[in-house]
């Protein structure tokens, strides 16, 4: 019943393109509570090649985060990047694919951004459904 | 003579021929790979950034007090109290079902059936006096059937809350309007940080303030909502009281660091405004 509701909030904003995204993000959720994580939140977004996303975020210390991001099959590499309140970039994933992650825990508790970029799309016309979750443990 | 000399020459002709491999059609440049992504500077990240994942949810006030040692359970210290939605104002029903929505996130795991139950329907009222839809109504009454019937595992619902609360209901288009969302968010940010500071006081722990209540930005965030949202809408007392709980949270979480003295005006402002509710 949750599940579909879940699907049913998301789709009723989404974009068809951006199912598929949803639906692998909301698997990651499910799976992230069986090692303890819990969410904050989840959004998406269409977005182009070289576009991006920008959430502001607040981050407690000495609790973990882990920023999730699910690209659907437009998108061939999505790029996460943590910055502090200053702009200095703390954090980045490293891989070329479509569903990065990074985890960072912070020494003080503070607002942060995250930066949520479509860095490559099969083609640079094509825009691609991006997931995004904000979980902690 | 002539014959072979020929002879020699086209079979010369035929060996260099087959010896030269067929030309390759010429291939079209291959794209070149984007570069990884551009580092943005500040003014780029402010001018863009939206607030949908600004503000902690409620269950994860609990686990940031535990990791700042505090043992107090925020669910023992959760108080019943009777939060009406047929009234007129909106605003105030979204702050109301925010505060209910995280009493019911805090108490989950240990509640009695019947007070968890209470709490959900009092969410439901909420979301449907805002115009909520028939979904998430019909999944509150799911969840509450569940939990009268003690077929789900408390475990279970601490996650389908959690999610209702940080996915499903800030992709809600409520009939009230789109700061339906930020207000209802409001008002489970004020619970939890009420709920936070009177555990600190308790404990009388003198750091801890700075590291759970300085979020100068959410109350900023929610401000701007009461200041600009509201404007022009007829004066109310809860609203009011709201403005200048936020506006005097958003000065003390502004300082580097937070003081118990802090905390008990974070407490005390708080108060001021869970009252009116």
């Amino acid at each position: 019943m949750l599940t579909a509701l879940f699907l049913a909030a998301f789709s009723s904003a989404a974009l068809a393109d951006e199912a598929a995204a949803e639906t692998c993000l909301k698997t990651k959720i499910w799976e992230g509570y069986n090692s303890g994580w819990a969410v904050r939140t989840a959004t998406n977004a269409t977005l182009g090649q070289g576009e991006h996303r920008i959430y502001l975020v607040t981050l407690y210390a000495g609790t973990e985060y882990k920023l999730m991001v699910c690209g659907d099959d437009a998108v061939v590499n999505a790029d996460i990047v943590l910055y502090d309140s200053l702009g200095n970039e703390v954090a980045k994933d490293s891989s070329k694919d479509r569903e990065p992650t990074v985890t960072y825990r912070a020494a003080s508790t503070d607002t942060f951004y995250i930066a949520v970029h479509a860095t490559q799309t099969k083609d640079a016309a094509t825009k691609g459904g991006i997931a995004t979750a904000v979980t902690y443990k | 003579m002539l014959s072979s000399v020929l002879f020699v020459g086209l079979l010369h002709l035929a060996a260099c021929s087959s010896d030269e491999k067929p030309a390759e059609p010429v291939k079209p440049a291959e794209p070149a790979e984007p570069a990884g992504p551009p580092k943005l500077d500040k003014a780029t990240l402010e001018a863009a950034a939206e607030n949908v994942a600004l503000v902690p949810s409620p269950a994860e006030m609990q686990k940031a007090l535990d990791k700042a040692g505090i043992a107090t359970g925020l669910s023992s210290m959760v108080s019943d109290r009777a939060l009406k939605m047929d009234i007129e104002n909106k605003d105030v029903i979204a702050v109301r079902t925010g505060v209910a929505m995280a009493d019911a996130l805090l108490t989950v795991k240990d509640a009695p059936p019947e007070k968890l139950t209470a709490r959900l329907a009092t969410v439901k009222a909420g979301m449907t006096a805002l115009g909520g839809g028939a979904d998430i109504a019909a999944t509150i009454d799911d969840i509450n059937a569940r939990v009268t019937n003690n077929s789900v595992s408390r475990e279970d619902l601490v996650k389908e809350l959690d999610e209702m609360h940080g996915a499903i209901i800030p992709e809600i288009k409520f009939e009230a309007g789109e700061r339906a969302v930020p207000l209802i968010q409001a008002g489970s940010w004020l619970e939890g940080s009420n709920l936070v500071s009177a555990a600190i006081v308790a404990a009388n722990n003198t750091t801890a303030g700075t590291e759970l209540l300085r979020q100068p930005q959410v109350a900023d965030y929610f401000l701007k909502y009461v200041e600009v949202e509201g404007a022009g809408k007829a004066p109310d007392e809860v609203l009011k009281q709201l403005h200048g709980t936020l506006t005097k949270l958003k000065e003390i979480a502004s300082k580097p660091t937070l003081s118990i003295d802090d905390v008990k005006e974070v407490k005390s402002q708080t108060d001021a405004v869970l009252a009116l509710l």
